[in-house]
C-alpha cells in the first residue's frame, strides 16, 4: 500500500505539517488544530481501507507522526544551558497539544459513525450521561441524529473479499461529514465561548487578564457589548505572540509582550483598559474582581498549561480570594497528566528576549531561563468556560471521557 | 502620620497630630502653612468635583470620583471604594494625583480608583522659592532615577542637607534652632515634588528636625552648624553604613555551600551580602529575577558577574519564577520600608516572589535596616504607591489614549505571613516584631 501514489501524497502533506510544527511556524492551539484537521481530511479521503481498524491505524500513525514532530523541551536548542533544570520525567513534552487532541477527536467521531452505521438505528451511546450535553442543552450541537438516519440506510460490509473498497465507499461520506463537524466546531469556537460572556462579567467589574489569548480577547469583547467594565492586562514578559503570519508562513511579526497587543486590541474595541507590568499583579489584585485566563492545554486532572505568568496570577488571586476563570475551546482538553509539577511543559523560549545580545558582556556569564508555559494546579482554578458549557476543574475528566475514546490516550 | 512633611495637609482622619502646645514655633508655623495649603487644595478639589458633577461625563466617573471627594472634605467615606487603611493615605496621595491632572490638562485618567497613584513626574518641574543648588541638582537626580533606592536617596539627601546647612546663615532677630527648619522645609518640598519621599528620607528628616530644634541657642552659629553636620554624619554611619555591615554578617551566615539564593530586582544591601558571601569563599549560585518597569536586576547581574571568579548566576523575568522556585534554598530581598503590621513595602514583584516561596516552603529573608521602619499600617500597596516615569516604558509599548492607560506601579506590599525573617542590625526577627524594637521607633538615637 505504501507504494500507492495516494499514500505518497498523504505522506507528503503529513511531513509538511510536521516540519512546520517543528519549526514553530504553526503557532497557537487553534491554528494547529485546524491544520491537523485539514491533513486528516485529506488522509481520510485518500485512504484505502476495508475495515474500520485499518482506518483507525492510518489516522493514528498520522497522529503519532505529527505529535512526535513537535519541539520537545529536551531537544530544544534555544536555551543556553539548561542541564540543571533537566531532571524528572515528563509525560507531556509536546508544545501543541491540540494536534493530538484533534486526532483523538476525529478517531472518536469515526468510531461513533461506524457504530451507528453498523448497528443501524441504535441511538448515540447513552446521551443522558453526558454532562457536556447536559450543561449545553439547547445549544445547536451538530445535527448528528439527522445524519445517522441517512447513514444507516446502506448496509455496511466489512472485509468484503469481492469488493474491498465497498466499506470505504459507504463510510467515507459520513466520515467526511464527521470531520466537517469538528471543523465547524473549531471555526465557531470563539463565538460559542463568548456567547455567555455577559453572565460572567458584571457591570463595573475590574477584570485581570494575562498576555494575549484570542479566546479571552473575543470573550472580553463580547462581554463589552453588554457591560461597562475595566480590564487590567498584565503584559507577560517575554511571551511571544505571532500576529499576522497567515501570509506565507514565514512573514511572522512577533512581539515580546503579548499583553501589549491585547491591551491595544481591547482598548480599540472601546473597553477601558490598563496595561501593567507583571510585577504589579499582586499590588493591584486587591481591586480585581475576577481573573480571566486563557489556557494552552487543559489536563485530565483539571489543571492546565497556560502562558508563563498564569501561575503567579492564579496564586495571587487565591491570596485575595479572587475567582480565576479560564476560557478555552474544547479542543484544548488533553487526556494527559502532569504528575511532576516541575517545569510547565518543559518548553523554553528564546533567551535573547529576556537578556538581549545588546547586554553582550552578560550573556556568556549568565544562564537565562525563559519557559513558555506554567502548569496551574486545579486547586487554583474556579471554572472553565468552554464551547461545551461551563465546568469546574473537577469535572474535566468526565468531559474528557465523553470527548475521546480511552484507547486513543496514547496515540 | 509618620512623615509629616510628606503627607502635606493633615486630613481630618489623622489623629496623630501632636498638640499645638508641645510644638516649637517653627513647627507650628509649618502646620499653619500646611493647613492653609490644605484648605486651598480642598477648595480646588470641591470646585473640580462640582464641575465634574455638573458636566456629568458618565455615571461611572462620578461614582468613582465621589469617594475621593469625600475623603478630602472629611465627610464619612463611602464604604465600598477603599480599604479602611488606605483611606488615610488616599487623602494625601489623591491630592498629588489630582494636582497632576490639573497641571497636565483635562486628560481623563480612566478609572478613578487609580487616580490617586499620581502621574509620573515630568523631569523639568519648576523651582519655586529659594532652593539651594545642591537640592535642585538632587531633585533632578531623583526625578531622573539617577539616584534610586531607599538607602541611596536618604544618604544623598542628608549629604545635600549638610551643604545646605553649611551655606545657611541665620537672619537677624532669629535663632538657628527656630529658623533653620523653615529654611529647610521648601528644600524638602522641592525634593518631594521631584519624586515622592521615601520612608527613609521621612525618618531621617524627622530625626534632623528633632536635632535642630534641640540645638543650643547660645552656641555660636558655625559651631551649631558643625554639630548638626556631625549628627548627620553619625546618622548615616550608624543607621545605614554600620547597620548594613551588621546585616551582612548576619545574613551571610544563612548562605551555605551549595545553596541557590534567589533575589528579586536589586537591593544594594542584598548585593553587598552576596558579594560578601562570595568573598568568604561560599559556593552558591544566584537566581536574579527581574521585571519591568525598572529592570534593576541587570545592574545586580553586572556586579555579581564582575567578581573573580564570577558568581554563577541565572537570570529570568518574573513569570519564570514558578519554574525556578523548586531549585531555590533561600530568598533574599531588600525593602523600601517596613510597617507596624509587619508588611514589607518593596519593589513591585517582591510580594509574588515571597508568596510563591512560602508556597514551596522556601525561607524568605528581608534585609532591612531599622531606620526603614514606618509607624503606619499597610494592608495593601493600593492606597500608597508610585508610578514609574514614562521614560521607563519602552518605545514599542502602546501609547496611552482615551481607553488605554499604562500603569507602572513601583511598589507592592508583602504581607507578613509570606516572610520568614527580617534581617536587621539588631538581629533576625519576625516581621511583626519590628515595632517592639525601640531603636526602630527612633526612641533612642545611637
Amino acid at each position: 500500500m505504501a507504494s500507492d501514489p495516494q499514500m505518497l501524497a498523504n505522506q507528503r502533506i503529513v511531513e509538511d505539517l510536521a516540519s512546520r510544527l517543528r519549526r514553530r511556524q504553526v503557532v497557537g492551539s487553534r491554528q494547529a488544530a485546524l491544520e491537523t484537521l485539514l491533513v486528516l481530511r485529506q488522509v481520510v479521503s485518500r485512504a484505502r481501507f476495508s475495515n474500520v481498524d485499518q482506518l483507525v491505524d492510518v489516522i493514528r500513525s498520522v497522529g503519532r507522526r505529527l505529535v512526535d514532530a513537535q519541539p520537545k523541551g529536551r531537544a530544544h536548542s534555544f536555551l543556553y544551558e539548561y542541564a540543571d533544570f533537566n531532571h524528572g520525567s515528563f509525560i507531556t513534552g509536546t508544545s501543541e497539544h491540540s494536534v493530538g487532541n484533534t486526532v483523538r477527536k476525529v478517531l472518536h467521531h469515526i468510531r461513533e459513525e461506524y457504530h451507528t452505521a453498523t448497528e443501524g438505528s441504535t441511538p448515540a451511546p447513552a446521551p443522558t450521561f453526558s454532562i457536556a450535553k447536559f450543561v449545553s442543552q439547547g445549544q445547536p450541537r451538530k445535527q448528528q441524529t439527522v445524519q445517522k438516519n441517512d447513514a444507516a440506510k446502506v448496509p455496511l460490509k466489512e472485509n468484503d473479499p469481492d469488493d474491498p473498497d465497498s466499506f470505504a465507499r459507504t463510510l467515507k461520506p459520513v466520515l467526511m461529514e464527521a470531520i466537517q463537524d469538528v471543523f465547524d466546531e473549531l471555526e465557531t469556537v470563539y463565538d460559542n465561548i463568548s456567547k455567555n460572556a455577559k453572565d460572567h462579567i458584571h457591570s463595573d467589574e475590574i477584570i485581570l487578564t494575562l498576555g494575549k489569548s484570542k479566546t479571552v480577547e473575543s470573550f472580553l469583547k463580547a462581554a463589552a457589548h453588554h457591560r461597562n467594565y475595566t480590564v487590567i492586562v498584565a503584559e507577560t514578559a517575554p511571551s511571544f505572540v505571532f500576529s499576522s503570519f497567515h501570509d506565507h508562513g514565514l512573514t511572522r511579526h512577533f512581539t515580546r509582550y503579548g499583553g501589549r497587543e491585547m491591551a491595544k486590541s481591547l482598548s480599540s474595541a472601546g473597553i477601558s483598559t490598563f496595561l501593567v507590568p507583571d510585577s504589579s499583579i499582586y499590588a493591584l489584585m486587591s481591586r480585581v474582581n475576577k481573573v480571566i485566563l486563557g489556557a494552552h492545554a487543559i489536563l485530565a486532572n483539571g489543571g492546565m498549561f497556560a502562558t508563563s505568568g498564569a501561575l503567579l496570577a492564579a496564586t495571587a488571586a487565591r491570596a485575595y480570594s479572587t475567582p480565576v476563570v479560564v476560557c478555552a475551546g474544547q479542543f484544548k482538553l488533553t487526556p494527559l497528566w502532569n504528575l511532576y509539577h516541575e517545569y510547565g511543559a518543559l518548553d523554553f523560549g528564546d533567551p535573547s528576549s529576556v537578556l538581549g545580545f545588546e547586554e553582550g558582556d552578560l550573556v556568556d556569564k549568565v544562564d537565562v531561563v525563559n519557559p513558555y508555559y506554567d502548569y496551574v494546579q486545579p486547586e487554583l482554578l474556579d471554572a472553565f468556560i468552554t464551547n461545551y458549557g461551563d465546568h469546574p476543574p473537577s469535572s474535566i475528566y468526565r468531559l474528557l471521557k465523553e470527548t475521546y475514546d480511552d484507547e486513543d490516550n496514547e496515540l | 502620620m509618620s512623615e509629616p512633611s510628606k503627607d502635606g495637609p493633615p486630613t481630618p482622619l489623622s489623629s496623630s497630630q501632636p498638640s499645638q502646645k508641645s510644638m516649637t514655633k517653627a513647627e507650628r508655623r509649618e502646620l499653619q502653612e500646611r493647613q492653609r495649603a490644605a484648605k486651598a487644595a480642598q477648595k480646588q478639589q470641591q470646585g473640580q468635583g462640582q464641575g465634574q458633577a455638573s458636566s456629568s461625563a458618565s455615571s461611572r466617573s462620578k461614582a468613582q470620583g465621589a469617594p475621593q471627594k469625600k475623603s478630602e472634605s472629611g465627610r464619612p467615606r463611602a464604604s465600598s471604594s477603599a480599604a479602611p487603611t488606605s483611606s488615610r493615605d488616599v487623602g494625601g496621595a489623591a491630592r498629588d494625583g489630582s494636582g497632576g491632572i490639573d497641571s497636565e490638562g483635562p486628560k481623563t485618567r480612566g478609572l478613578r480608583i487609580f487616580s490617586h497613584f499620581g502621574l509620573p513626574k515630568t523631569s523639568g518641574h519648576q523651582v519655586k522659592g529659594d532652593i539651594h543648588p545642591a537640592i535642585i541638582r538632587l531633585g533632578l537626580q531623583f526625578s531622573e532615577f539617577k539616584i534610586c533606592g531607599a538607602n541611596a536617596r536618604c544618604i544623598a539627601m542628608l549629604t545635600a542637607f549638610k551643604t545646605v546647612i553649611q551655606d545657611y546663615t541665620t537672619p537677624a532677630h532669629n535663632t538657628l534652632s527656630r529658623h533653620l527648619m523653615t529654611y529647610l522645609s521648601p528644600q524638602i518640598s522641592h525634593l518631594v515634588a521631584a519624586r515622592p519621599m521615601s520612608v527613609t528620607m521621612g525618618n531621617a528628616i524627622r530625626q534632623l528636625k528633632l536635632e535642630i530644634s534641640g540645638s543650643d541657642i547660645d552656641l555660636p552659629e558655625q559651631d551649631a552648624k558643625d554639630a548638626l553636620c556631625h549628627i548627620i554624619d553619625n546618622y548615616i554611619r550608624d543607621r545605614i553604613i554600620i547597620a548594613d555591615e551588621v546585616i551582612e554578617d548576619l545574613a551571610v551566615k544563612k548562605i551555605k555551600d551549595g545553596d541557590v539564593v534567589m533575589t528579586y530586582a536589586r537591593s544594594s544591601l542584598v548585593e553587598k551580602i552576596l558579594i560578601r558571601a562570595h568573598a568568604l569563599n561560599k559556593r552558591f549560585s544566584v537566581i536574579v529575577l527581574d521585571s519591568r518597569p525598572l529592570l534593576e536586576g541587570k545592574t545586580l547581574l553586572r556586579t555579581l558577574t564582575s567578581t573573580t571568579p564570577p558568581i554563577s548566576c541565572t537570570y529570568a523575568l518574573l513569570p519564570a519564577l514558578p519554574s525556578l522556585i523548586k531549585e531555590v534554598s533561600v530568598v533574599l530581598v531588600g525593602a523600601h520600608s517596613l510597617h507596624t503590621n509587619g508588611s514589607v513595602y518593596s519593589r513591585a514583584g517582591t510580594a509574588m516572589v515571597a508568596m510563591l516561596a512560602k508556597e514551596h516552603s522556601v525561607p524568605v529573608m528581608v534585609c532591612c535596616e531599622t531606620y526603614k521602619f514606618s509607624e503606619s499600617i499597610m494592608l495593601d500597596a493600593f492606597g500608597k504607591n508610585e508610578l514609574a516615569p514614562l521614560k521607563f516604558s519602552p518605545p514599542e509599548a502602546p501609547k496611552p489614549h482615551s481607553n488605554l492607560e499604562v500603569l507602572d506601579p513601583l511598589y507592592d506590599s508583602t504581607p507578613p505571613t509570606c516572610i520568614t525573617a527580617v534581617v536587621t542590625e539588631v538581629g533576625l526577627i519576625p516581621p511583626t516584631s519590628i515595632s517592639s524594637i525601640p531603636l526602630a521607633l527612633g526612641k533612642t538615637s545611637l
